[in-house]
């Protein structure tokens, strides 16, 4: 409840903080400021040192409010594994673009997303598939000369 | 009066049959460009250079330029209704613009944005046509130093856009600065932040992370739910496809600042349409009486950035033609082109060229009525897309980004770094944090900090020159903005201790 | 008899010729549409000149497949190399070069693939530049502007291009033979250092003959010297920067063709033919002279050695200008 809303604030303050150190560290190796004004270094550290001032204030405020905060909806994770599972579909997608082609892979995530994650049937999913990335292909490549990924098959 | 002369002439030129046919084939394809997304007109123009050598030059011209701007027009269209964005300069449409969809109304968003877009575009050729010359002047004076107060202005209308937690949009707008930064360092040729990555020397691409972070952002969000969320509602009925008078009252103010700021930031060589309309959406949001709606689905949320950027067209012609410096990719590409017939544009181009330049300004105004009179019905036509059911709108959405920047970069290695600011989308909303403020972020960051430097660099490390007037008033004006909080949180608290006390 | 002796020899010289290989007659010709890359969007000046080239070679018909241009935009021409390098042995790829790719390859050290380890084609221009001033600047010589650097010195302000570009290396040679100092200011694109220059926030900057030659006309810029060897034809009474009397030898601006590393010959001895077919037609030089470039055109092995050449000098240009040099 309060405790995971901290968490949200309290890990994503934690993660920019770690990120402006890695921005500010990695700045070190440039010049801050040169003869001709302002180095390559100037910026970063700026808005670096910025964002983890910021983000300590996010973490510090989740950690004092976490007795003030009111019950907060739990986090449901399993529709947040929804999400993920369809973000890990869309990777695997774009990762077979080079061996399958655009328009293979394409069907196959919206096959994916049609039969898996909303549960039609596998006639409506495969028809969709095949007829959605047929529709692109004839559009964009054919149509349009839009050159997509083509793989092996095409 | 020259002026009447020299428009008369022009549209005697622009209404022959074949400029006309020039001008109908330019915005017909404009707007079918601008539609869809990653191709843009600057691809476009490019590819049809070469045919262009067989055609009469002002017909050509007419023809590219009505891509030019009729590009503007369809931007809005998957914008409003898949929350990506057609056009870099769409991006701001789609705050409000897909809000106003997912309530039902994307008929009127659509309407609006080619109203607005209408009014905007012809202020543009009006101001053209009457100032181009004396304006010339204006962009000139314009230099490091006022684009740095500019863009810290700008920057300054994160306050604008943070919703809830000013905390949170202050560092996604910082997330947005150091990815602005990624890349090659133009004044010390050193790599930033580039992972040793040969594909990121040429920094992130500003539409793979409005693209990534807006619409698949949203597709991941939206499967959430076991039971796919309702269908975005799709309107019955005539009345409910166009804007009403209500709306249109209420944009007033918008369709002016959309115009005026629009052009004024076209001037700039360099600014960008982009630029522009976070600006101008902005200040209607600063002027506005109801703040607290943008975001949700304001209708003159859609139409301030939607006017500004195409009266944004008009602006940017001005230095290309008066001056002959172009300002943008696709206004390069112009001046190639003029170059390439033979034509010299420069200070004596509107003497020497009478025929191309009010020809072109007669054609301008031809081209957006007839993109108000093309775009209106196809509102209703494009809102039949609504109906499509969700499960089939999460893949063409996702087809539709990937198609959008692979044509515009043919390289996987961005295709997964869509995937990955995807998923950044997905978890910005998660932990609510403010997604407009990281893509005003990326689009201000690398041209601030070169701002910034050139202007030290001119004048040898004293931040005095940004004492001129114009940065002073523009800083001036950022301060005031960023107090603004300032002021609403002491007030919010002198309320609760009179609260207190009574 | 005579008759029969002549035949006899004829027919020994054409054996002789066959074997030699020399010139193989008609063999390799492409088949399928040709990727054109350059390292700019479109719009860039890679890009217009790659269109230019294609337009030429489609109109007088010496391709018989159609090009298309790629473009392949960052890190100044790294990403560009990376793309034709992964073709490897494709006779159906090409890209387009500039100098910039030169200063790349010392400065970048992410650069992985570099223009040298593509194969050159053809050599096709050189790229002069003037110095120029606004026209009611009180420098009517480019002496004139260095005496004024020198009194005031670091002053003047310069506007151009990255560091690692011609128009700072110039700088650094001038200011080294004259013992100057005067401040350079980084543009992205051409329009906004012209921008610049014409609104008086700098004063002075180098710049392409042809992008001058409309503000002169106009009486806004004045030009004060010439980079190149000898005048060019429409700015005869503009010296070059010897005649002016600064001893600098500029590095050239080349624009060239190169292919995939392993290129099979006979296609890279057909490129080389058809860009050498090119730069003879008319409107190559109808395009050469619009634009008031340099004609410069020299084939593959030559190419190489100028880019070495080039190379080199950009080397030492850098190490003396104190940017950081990789390779």
């Amino acid at each position: 409840m309060g405790a995971l809303a901290r968490n949200g604030d309290f890990w994503s303050g934690l993660a920019l903080a770690a990120l402006g150190a890695y921005i500010v560290g990695t700045a070190r190796a440039w010049a801050y400021m040169s003869e001709d004004g302002p180095g390559a270094g100037f910026f970063p550290t700026w808005y670096g040192s910025l964002m983890i001032v910021l983000s300590l204030v996010l973490v510090g405020r989740s950690v004092l409010n976490r007795a003030a905060l009111p019950a907060s909806r739990p986090v449901k994770w399993r529709e947040v594994g929804r999400a993920f599972s369809c973000w890990l579909a869309f990777v695997a997608a774009v990762a077979l673009m080079n061996v399958l082609g655009f328009a293979v892979s394409f069907a196959l995530l919206t096959w994916f997303i049609i039969a898996v994650m909303a549960r039609r049937s596998q006639r409506l999913a495969i028809s969709v598939a095949v007829g959605g990335a047929a529709l692109f292909y004839v559009l964009f490549v054919v149509l349009l000369e839009i050159s997509l990924p083509t793989g092996y098959l095409f | 009066m020259e002026l009447l002369t020299g428009l008369l002439h022009g549209f005697q030129v622009a209404l022959a049959p074949a400029s006309l046919m020039m001008c109908v084939l330019g915005v017909v394809l404009g707007t079918v460009i601008g539609v869809l997304p990653g191709l843009g007109p600057s691809a476009t123009i490019a590819m049809l250079l070469p045919l262009t050598f067989k055609l009469e030059p002002t017909g050509a011209m007419i023809m590219l330029a009505g891509i030019y701007y009729g590009a503007k027009y369809g931007g809005s269209t998957t914008s409003i209704l898949l929350n990506v964005p057609g056009e870099s300069s769409s991006v701001v449409t789609c705050i409000d613009g897909y809000q106003l969809a997912r309530k039902g109304r994307a008929g009127p968003a659509l309407g609006m944005a080619a109203i607005a877009s209408f009014i905007a575009g012809t202020f543009g050729v009006v101001a053209l046509m009457l100032v181009a010359p004396p304006l010339a002047k204006v962009s000139l004076a314009f230099s490091s130093p006022e684009y740095f107060a500019l863009m810290v202005m700008g920057l300054a209308m994160v306050v604008l856009l943070a919703g809830d937690s000013l905390v949170k949009a202050l560092l996604a707008m910082l997330v947005g600065l150091w990815l602005s930064g990624i890349g090659t360092d133009l004044f010390t040729a050193t790599s930033r932040f580039t992972f040793d990555t040969v594909e990121l020397l040429g920094g992130i691409d500003f539409i793979i992370v409005a693209i990534g972070v807006f619409a698949i952002g949203e597709v991941l969000g939206n499967i959430e739910p076991h039971e796919a969320p309702s269908m975005i509602p799709v309107p019955k009925g005539l009345r409910n496809l166009m804007p009403t008078w209500d709306d249109m009252k209420r944009c007033r103010f918008a369709f002016a600042n959309g115009s005026i700021v629009g052009f004024l930031i076209g001037l700039l060589p360099g600014a960008g349409a982009t630029i522009a309309s976070f600006i101008s959406y902005g200040l209607e949001k600063a002027v506005s009486r109801h703040p607290e709606e943008f975001g949700k689905g304001a209708i003159e949320g859609v139409a301030a950035p939607e006017g500004s950027n195409n009266a944004e067209t008009g602006g940017a012609l001005v230095p290309l033609l008066t001056l002959g410096i172009p300002g943008s990719g696709t206004t390069a590409i112009l001046l190639a082109a003029l170059t390439l017939w033979g034509f010299k544009p420069g200070p004596l181009f509107i003497q020497d060229s009478p025929n191309l330049f009010w020809g072109l300004v007669a054609s301008m105004y031809i081209g957006n009525v007839l993109l108000l009179v093309l775009n209106l019905p196809l509102v209703a036509v494009f809102a039949q897309l609504l109906r499509v059911p969700s499960y089939a709108m999460f893949p063409l959405i996702l087809g539709v980004s990937i198609v959008g920047v692979y044509s515009n970069a043919s390289s996987m290695f961005q295709l997964g770094l869509l995937a990955g600011f995807g998923l950044l989308g997905y978890l910005m909303r998660k932990l609510a944090f403010p997604t407009a403020p990281l893509v005003l972020g990326l689009v201000l960051g690398d041209p601030m900090e070169r701002a910034l430097r050139q202007s030290l660099m001119m004048s040898q490390g004293s931040l005095a020159i940004l004492a001129r007037p114009i940065p002073l008033t523009l800083l001036i004006i950022a301060a005031l903005l960023l107090a603004v909080p300032l002021f609403r949180r002491l007030n919010a608290v002198r309320m609760q201790v009179l609260d207190n006390e009574t | 008899m005579p008759t029969i002796r002549k035949w006899c020899v004829a027919a020994l010289a054409a054996a002789g010729m066959m074997l030699s290989g020399a010139a193989p007659a008609a063999d390799w010709k492409p088949t399928k549409p040709v990727d054109v890359i350059v390292h700019t969007g479109p719009g860039g000046g890679s890009d217009l000149l790659a269109r230019a080239v294609v337009t030429i070679l489609e109109q007088e018909k010496l391709v018989p497949v159609r090009m298309n241009v790629l473009n392949k935009p960052g890190g100044n021409g790294a990403v560009a190399a990376a793309a034709i390098y992964e073709r490897k042995d494709d006779p159906h790829t090409l890209g387009f070069i500039t100098s910039v790719w030169l200063a790349n390859a010392l400065t970048t050290k992410e650069a992985k693939i570099t223009i040298f380890d593509l194969k050159p084609i053809a050599q096709l221009l050189l790229e002069p530049a003037v110095f120029a001033v606004r026209a009611d600047s009180p420098y009517k010589t480019l002496k004139d502007f260095i005496e004024a650097a020198k009194a005031h010195p670091g002053q003047l302000k310069q506007s151009g291009g990255s560091i690692t570009s011609r128009d700072n290396i110039v700088r650094e040679q001038l200011q080294h033979a004259t013992g100057t100092k005067w401040a350079f200011v980084s543009f992205p694109g051409g329009g906004a250092r012209l921008a610049a220059l014409l609104g008086g926030h700098v004063d002075i900057m180098v710049i392409e003959p042809q992008e001058a030659g409309e503000q002169v006309r106009a009486g806004k810029l004045r030009v004060l010297a010439q980079l190149s060897d000898k005048r060019l034809p429409k700015w005869a009474d503009v010296p070059t920067l010897k005649e002016a009397g600064y001893d600098i030898q500029t590095t050239p601006q080349i624009r060239g063709v190169v292919a995939p590393p392993q290129m099979p010959t006979e296609a890279a001895v057909y490129w080389e033919g058809r860009f050498a077919a090119l730069v003879k037609t008319a409107a190559w030089k109808k395009y050469v002279a619009d634009n008031e470039l340099e004609e410069s055109f020299l084939p593959g092995k030559q190419f190489r050695k100028s880019m070495d050449d080039t190379s080199k000098e950009l080397h030492d240009e850098f190490v003396k200008a104190g940017v950081k040099v990789v390779r």
